[in-house]
């Protein structure tokens, strides 16, 4: 059986070869290059260019700006059902709106030549007072009155409580930081172009592309076989993708665009910071009684987006009676997007703080008071779920972590100079799925390949799939080969909302069956020569699409428009989510308050697994994520000009290899054959959810300081004067 | 503080992102200083000899070549857009992130921060040039074996300076192999497989020299 298995990943050896073509590598002959300007100032106009020293860099062949614009349109912005990461584009005004917005671009024949040009434009703005962060004047807020979610007298909740945390929770902006940096390649044949980019959505990219052109969806073909890294910030059409093309057009000769470091935390998405009132009230033998949920997000000016995490902490557990809501705060910064568990990260953090807060209120143990509250069917509507193993979870990760011998107890261990403390949280993510098609082909030397727009961004999608393929048709492996990340595949679903193995499986189980049933064949029988040479052809081919049962028609409709359609977690009839529980040791040194994190073992539940390994892995990168989250991440935006000032790799901490130390994921055995065919769940994004949760509350066993906002530093620690 | 990528003195201490930090804080001051410092060196040389064109010769994964190229060409841009030996990786260009190690006659170099004009007479060795006749290296394949790579965007990096790594002598044990290899930042969190392939491969690497 070949489903479940740690098969390596089948395109390990491309990658450690250095053969695998990420977007920036694929050879266009002799491009030009370009490089992007971005704004100095967080708010006001652009009042002059002068493009002379630029223009006079050897090789340079165009500069655009507002002045001199690209025809390039805006597209719809993704969090209104668009595809673009913003409902505007650059050069469309002289108008700065946020610091590091795109000010020009410059296209010349070298690498160099394009650098130094670019550093050589001197842009003159007039300059205003951005309101960018929270407690800025001039921020809009606006209310999202039917976001939210009410059931029962929450007041009356409260009031019968006997103990009762309200608090406010802060969470940072974090920024995506792949790997690999954002580039853009586009090269034109005639009116047909292609267009290499690191893409999460190839199929909403191309067709952005073609809207933001003018053109005809058809022509555009967006090419990304490999990511170096997705995390949800390559998951909409950036703004420099279609300003490429359209420059690769006016030249008449193909274009490629390297974003610094610098600029893509900039003219990308990020995560934006959270302000979160929360109340959680129990009664003395811990059973809770109202909840209430309340964010407050960053956005830009012109876009509404947030992430709404209380739609999701509302489900976790028992309460009377629940009220949940979000704010929009309109401020002068980038649009945001998602980012790895886009409403879970920062809403679980207040509530996994929260309910350790309670536990020790009532002086129980947070494990039990979590195994009191476990309920069957989430409290809003009543919907039962689809399958819920938390308690497993936390039965599995106590026993190996030995929580046995917790003793609720501030400052209980030292070992040395260290503070020693542990906590734990709950981590989950609502189960989604999206319409999906895929393209078999199968021949009579037992060869199999499978065609979906699909995409692999670390997540071992080509592994999967072809475990998958090979299982459904009864053959090898090693007898699949998988061609993903091309928007002239069969649609395949965004990787984003941990939806694409649920979604391809489904499809690839349903494509096979066709494949069975016209040749009268079973997957356990199955022997390609005898069975070719009855059904008389050399090979078959079969096309399936596979739209969840869930989806509405409309959603239905959206396969071949490159348009997103995810359906899941709490939906009318079923509740479907994965669940884990994360146990964190820390220690904080006794002087220097120094933080570290000894010990980190989550426990994960998530339907069927496909691949022991690449999803141990998902786990394992999660969890480091979630140390990133706790202690490190932090987008530090100057509150007098909105200007990112930590905007490089060294000073944006993200974790490093001696900050790992123990880690372990175990994988809780869980049939659920109601969430979807396939049985899955997805795991990429579930592994960060309870980590920041689970050291905050660490932090506060060691120490007795309660931190309630991340990241967590030092200074945070020390004694407050 | 040690001779800056632009020296040419090929006896003198090179600069690698580890060689600099020698530790497991990243500083990013320090790298960048280090950077500026690079193009500064970079410039009196070719003011020195009068070129900002200047002609070098190397060998890339053994093969020699001679090349005039502008003065500030970094080897990282020279191997992707010039050569296109696209396996070493771009993550930040200032020696951030280890993603373009390559070797620099047997030591680990982010190639971001190497200027072609200082490697007259160097050898050159990238992740194209590791494995023999099709066979893996090693490294290669215990980066597979232990699944140390999620997106592989780190990879090549990763496996370049891992080789380095464990040739500098400091691979001994775990904790020594985390320390030593965290100028390799990895965001999907490969770290636990990165050090399971680094301790597999070691012997196997210290054996070969
Ligand atoms: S690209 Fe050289 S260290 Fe990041
Ligand atoms: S494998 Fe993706 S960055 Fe290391």
């Amino acid at each position: 059986m070949s489903i479940g298995n740690p098969v390596h990943r089948i395109d390990g050896k491309l990658k450690v070869t250095g053969s695998a073509n990420y977007a920036a590598d694929f050879s266009v002959g002799t491009p030009l290059y370009a490089e992007l300007v971005t704004s100095t100032v967080g708010l006001g106009r652009v009042t002059s260019i002068d493009d002379s020293a630029a223009r006079a860099v050897p090789g340079v062949r165009a500069v655009y700006s507002h002045a001199n614009p690209l025809p390039v349109d805006a597209a719809d912005f993704f969090g209104a059902g668009g595809r673009a990461q913003q409902s505007w584009r650059p050069f469309e005004s002289a108008d700065v709106r946020f610091n590091g917005e795109i000010v020009g671009l410059v296209v010349a024949d070298t690498l160099i030549g394009a650098r130094e040009a670019a550093r050589s434009m001197r842009v003159q703005y007039e300059e205003q007072d951005p309101a960018a962060v929270f407690g800025a004047s001039g921020l809009e807020p606006e209310d999202l009155p039917d976001r939210g979610l009410s059931m029962g007298d929450i007041e009356q909740a409260m009031e019968a409580s006997s103990q009762r945390v309200e608090e406010t929770y802060t969470t940072y902006a974090n920024t995506h930081n792949a790997m690999e940096l954002f580039s853009t390649t586009a090269q034109w044949a005639g009116d047909e172009l292609t267009v290499y980019v690191p893409s999460q959505w190839v199929e909403g990219f191309a067709a952005g592309i073609a809207e933001e052109l003018g053109i005809d969806a058809a022509r555009v073909r967006v090419v990304s076989p490999y990511v170096g890294g997705g995390f949800g910030g390559k998951g909409s059409l950036f703004t420099w993708t279609a300003m490429v093309a359209a420059a690769a057009r006016d030249q008449g000769r193909p274009v490629k665009l390297y974003v610094t470091r610098e600029q893509g935390f900039t003219t990308a998405s990020y995560r934006a910071e959270t302000e979160q009132d929360f109340r959680l009230g129990a009664t003395a033998d811990g059973r809770f009684t109202g909840f209430e949920h309340q964010g407050r997000e960053i956005s830009s000016r012109a876009d509404t987006y947030v992430v709404n995490g209380g739609e999701n902490t509302a489900r976790m557990y028992h309460a009377d009676a629940v009220r949940t809501g979000v704010t929009c705060i309109h401020a002068d910064r980038q649009t945001p997007g998602f980012m790895r568990a886009p409403p879970e990260a920062p809403y679980f953090f207040a509530l996994e703080s929260g309910v350790d807060e309670l536990a020790w209120k009532l002086s129980m143990d947070p494990v039990e008071l979590r195994r009191i509250n476990d309920i069957d069917a989430e409290p809003v509507n009543g919907v039962p779920f689809t399958s819920r193993s938390l308690m497993e979870c936390y039965d599995a990760a106590a026993e190996r972590f030995g929580w046995s011998d917790y003793e609720q107890t501030v400052g209980a261990r030292t070992e040395g100079d260290w503070l020693v403390g542990w906590g734990c949280a709950t981590a989950t993510y609502p189960t989604q799925m999206g319409p999906c098609a895929v393209r078999i082909h199968f021949d009579a030397t037992g060869q199999a390949r499978v065609w979906v727009a699909s995409h692999d961004v670390g997540t071992g999608a080509y592994t999967v799939i072809a475990q998958a393929t090979a299982l459904a048709l009864g053959i090898p492996v090693d007898s699949v080969k998988v061609e993903l990340g091309d928007s002239r595949l069969p649609p395949g679903t965004i990787a984003g909302g941990s939806i694409s193995t649920a979604s391809n499986v489904s499809a690839i189980e349903m494509a096979v069956a066709q494949i069975h049933d016209r040749m009268g064949t079973t997957a356990e029988t199955m022997d390609p020569t005898a069975a070719f040479e009855a059904f008389g052809q050399r090979a078959i081919e079969e096309y399936a699409e596979w739209i969840p049962p869930a989806a509405s028609r409309q959603q239905a409709k959206t396969l071949y428009n490159g348009k997103v359609a995810i359906v899941g977690g709490a939906e009318e009839d079923y509740t479907a989510f994965a669940f884990g529980a994360q146990f964190a040791e820390v220690r904080v040194h006794k002087y220097t308050r120094e933080i570290r994190v000894p010990r980190l073992i989550g426990a994960f539940a998530a339907g069927r697994i496909m691949n022991e390994q690449t999803a141990r892995s998902q786990y394992l990168g999660g969890m480091i994520w979630g140390i990133g989250h706790a202690l490190l991440e932090k987008t530090e935006v100057d509150p007098r000009n909105g200007k990112i000032v930590n905007a490089n790799i060294a000073e944006y901490l993200v974790p490093t290899n001696a900050d790992v130390q123990e880690l372990e994921a175990i994988l809780v055995p869980e049939t659920d054959t109601k969430v979807n065919p396939a049985g899955v769940k997805g795991i990429g994004e579930i592994g960060i959810v309870g980590t920041a949760a689970a050291i905050a509350n660490a932090v506060y066993h060691a120490t007795g300081t309660r931190v309630r906002h991340t990241p967590i530093h030092v200074e945070d620690l020390l004694p407050q004067a | 503080m040690a001779k800056t990528p632009g020296g040419t003195n090929r006896e003198g201490p090179r600069v690698s992102r580890r060689g600099l930090l020698q530790g497991s804080v990243a500083s990013g001051a320090a790298a960048l200083g280090n950077f500026a410092g690079g193009a500064a060196q970079a410039q009196a040389d070719a003011q020195a000899t009068g070129s900002t064109t200047p002609t070098v010769s190397f060998s890339i994964n053994g093969k020699t070549q001679t090349a005039t190229l502008d003065a500030r060409t970094t080897l990282l841009d020279y191997l992707r857009e010039d050569l296109d030996l696209t396996g070493t990786k771009v993550g930040c260009n200032h020696a951030q992130c280890g993603a373009c190690t390559v070797l620099i006659d047997g030591a680990r170099v982010n190639s971001c921060l190497t200027l072609m004009a200082t490697l007259e007479g160097s050898e050159v060795t990238t992740i194209e040039g590791i494995s023999d006749e099709g066979e893996l290296h090693p490294m290669q394949q215990a980066f597979i074996d232990n699944d140390g790579f999620q997106c592989g965007y780190c990879t090549p990096g990763q496996i370049m300076s891992a080789i380095g790594c464990v040739r500098e002598g400091h691979a001994g044990s775990a904790p020594e192999i985390r320390e030593y290899m965290s100028g390799n930042l990895c965001r999907c969190g490969a770290y636990k497989g990165i050090v399971a392939a680094v301790e597999q491969a070691r012997d196997q690497v210290e054996e070969a020299g």
